[in-house]
């Protein structure tokens, strides 16, 4: 994986170390980046990026932590072999929760309830 | 061996006290207490006039404070000894002295100081950054002026690194690469750094920590990615006003009676209870608007 793939936007309210975390959670849920694949070094991230090297550190960690990401002695970070298969539905469903939370959120200050919205959901995904 | 000297200076880099400062009975510094820890490095940010550059001139040693102490690893700050000075950077916003050198001369003459001094950084970044080498540095534009200095700055390898509005003076290509080389080098070597801004976005790239300040006073004083998640804006609509919680970092009554309010998470990690209200908005708040809402 090459550094210029994650995208990062210092300006959002978003820590960056999240942003990392999040992509790097995509792109291996989606297949862009596969088991075992080796990530850019903490210094090729922050310096293509102009980012404090221990942003991305931390951000590798949190990754590593999840599960996500596997440390491999004298080489670096690999993309963990987990495949997307064995992940249980609960684990793909907590990617989705930032953005249940939010829509959540956004229905209560609109004060919808909750059954139109829902149906539109269902909708959306096609039942 | 870079580890054994890091291990002798586990004092804090820069530190100050007490700070108060005046001028011609105007006060500029309210009481300033800061310290930077060994490898952080810190975006100090501020309206024009905050005493942003005052701080960082009495921090260096550069002012005498009215009131308060300031050292540099260690080392009070007025009184710094030759070892210490070689290992700090400084680059003021408006770089005067050698001015009738050539950008060349001037840093020929100036690596001589410093015992790390990397002569071929230089050469490659006089000729990236199109520096005219030949021509007196009085005679530069205040921007090849600034950026003659931060090649000083960068190429004596400090173990501490103290920037005045380094950006000003920059387009953006030459900023990202001043924020690369700042990222790089605290990431690898652990050098410490220190830089104002007004530029919020140069700020959370490669900022660890961040300090606000305000009319003199230090009014918000924390790491990059902790700022972001600890505040939110709550906004209130009028038949709500009432249940406005009281600690707020700042409160604004509009118009039409709502209120908006930048509130902190508690230390379970809660919101305030207002902020579940029905009918309350809150909205997460990047480093700028955060800053534009409590110096307001």
């Amino acid at each position: 994986m090459d550094a210029s793939l994650l995208t990062i936007q210092p300006a959002s309210a978003e820590p960056i170390y999240r942003q990392i975390v999040e992509q790097l959670r995509r792109l291996i849920a989606g297949g862009q980046i596969a088991p075992g694949e080796l990530l850019p070094s903490v210094r090729d991230v922050a310096g293509f990026h102009a980012i404090n090297p221990m942003t991305v550190s931390r951000a590798y960690g949190m990754a590593e932590s999840e599960g996500l990401l596997e440390r491999l002695r004298g080489k670096g970070m690999v993309v963990a072999q987990v495949h997307r298969s064995t992940q249980t539905q609960a684990q793909r469903l907590g990617l989705l929760e930032p953005q249940l939370q939010a829509l959540a959120r956004q229905t209560t200050e609109l004060e919808l309830p909750a059954e139109p919205v829902l149906r539109r959901l269902s909708k959306l995904l096609g039942e | 061996m870079n580890a054994v000297l890091r291990e002798t200076t586990m004092v804090a880099p820069l530190s100050v006290q007490g700070l108060h400062h005046a001028y011609e009975g105007n006060p500029v510094l309210a009481g300033i207490d800061l310290a930077l820890e060994p490898g952080s490095v810190l975006g100090l940010i501020g309206r024009n006039g905050a005493g942003k550059s005052t701080l960082i001139r009495a921090m260096v040693g550069l002012l005498e404070p009215s009131e308060g102490k300031a050292s540099v690893f260690g080392e009070p700050a007025l009184r710094l000894s030759d070892a210490t000075k070689g290992r700090l950077s400084y680059v003021p916003q408006q770089p005067e002295a050698l001015a009738w050198l050539t950008a060349e001369q001037m840093l020929d003459y100036i690596g001589r100081f410093y015992p790390r001094w990397d002569r071929s950084f230089a050469k490659q970044l006089m000729q990236r950054w199109q520096i005219p080498q030949n021509r007196l540095l009085a005679k530069l534009s205040p921007g090849e002026r600034q950026r003659v200095e931060l090649i000083r700055a960068l190429a004596s390898q400090p173990d501490l690194l103290v920037l005045d509005e380094p950006a000003a003076a920059l387009d953006p290509v030459a900023r990202r690469e001043l924020l690369r080389e700042v990222a790089v080098r605290a990431g690898e070597f652990g050098t410490t750094v220190l830089f104002s801004t007004h530029i919020v976005s140069d700020l959370e790239r490669v900022a660890s920590d961040i300090a606000f300040v305000h009319e003199g006073r230090l009014i918000l004083r924390s790491t990059v990615d902790d700022t972001k998640e600890r505040f939110m804006r709550l906004w209130l609509p009028p038949r709500l006003s009432a249940a406005a919680p009281e600690i707020a970092l700042s409160h604004r009554q509009h118009g039409d009676g709502s209120i908006s309010l930048v509130v902190e998470r508690d230390s379970e990690g809660q919101w305030p209870q207002a902020s579940h209200l029905q009918g309350a908005r809150i909205d997460p708040l990047g480093l700028e608007d955060l800053f534009v809402e409590i110096a307001e």
